[in-house]
């Protein structure tokens, strides 16, 4: 690979399968990987486990509630601002 | 010039070479093993710990060097006569090299979920950072109150 570019990757991946009695849960990740030439930066997060149990193949995502629930307050914030911006702005052409 | 520029640009290369070496090292919590944790297991419950991973890491180095002519310094020769004066008045030559480097970088983890294996089945039990959200709530409801309070001053309401 030529480290002189800079080079983004989106990678999954998936853990040693651990089981207990009769299931078998092998946990998948998922890294965003970003080098340049002069350094690097990487963000590895868990997407989700697969369950093995005789007969049956779950897959269960694993959610970022924190995450989730800091981008929902910014969504709103966001809606909010806009929201009163364009209220200001109708208001203030009626004035006129 | 050229020994002492050289030792600068070698040992500019092993620097480099040694934090490309700790920057492959960091890169491996690019691996799925750095997100989950060692299975534990207490009589029939199994735990794993899932977090989010993030490292960066960013280096830099220079090295230069050169050769110059530097203007004769008359003052010198005027204080001490005119022959002295004459051979100062000569213009001298110079060389000069210099290098340095420097990095920063930084890890952060943080736990997500919690997977418990037990005879019921798999469970997953999100783990919630409340420091985080209660910022991010405060700054949420800052904000709108500061937006709300200007359009209301603005509009002379």
């Amino acid at each position: 690979m030529d480290r002189s570019k800079p080079n983004l990757q989106w990678q999954g991946g998936s853990s040693h399968p651990v089981t207990a009695g009769e299931i078998t849960v092998t946990p998948h990740s998922q890294a965003l990987i970003f080098r340049w030439a002069h350094g690097g930066f990487v963000w590895n997060r868990p997407v989700a486990v697969v369950v093995e149990r005789p007969g049956q193949t779950q897959r269960i995502p694993i959610f970022d509630l924190t995450r989730i629930v800091q981008w929902s307050l910014l969504a709103t914030s966001a809606a909010c601002w806009i929201g009163f911006m364009l209220l200001w702005r109708q208001r203030t052409k009626d004035m006129k | 010039m050229d020994e002492s520029f050289d030792q600068i640009a070698a040992a500019a290369a092993k620097s480099q070479e040694q934090a490309t070496q700790l920057f492959e090292r960091l890169m491996e919590v690019a691996q799925p093993e750095s997100v989950y944790s060692e299975a534990v297991t207490s009589g029939t419950y199994t735990v794993i710990t899932a977090s989010e991973v993030t490292t960066g890491l960013g280096f830099g180095f220079g090295v230069g060097g050169g050769t110059g002519t530097f203007p004769a310094s008359k003052e010198e020769g005027k204080e001490s006569g005119k022959e002295e004066a004459k051979e100062s008045d000569k213009e001298g030559q110079g060389s000069g090299s210099g290098g340095g480097g420097g990095g920063g970088g930084g890890s952060m983890a943080r736990p997500v979920a919690v997977i418990t294996i037990s005879p019921q089945g798999v469970e997953i039990q999100p783990v919630v950072d409340v420091t985080k959200l209660g910022l991010a709530l405060f700054v949420t409801a800052g904000s709108m109150l500061m937006m709300f309070s200007r359009m209301r001053r603005l509009s002379g309401g």
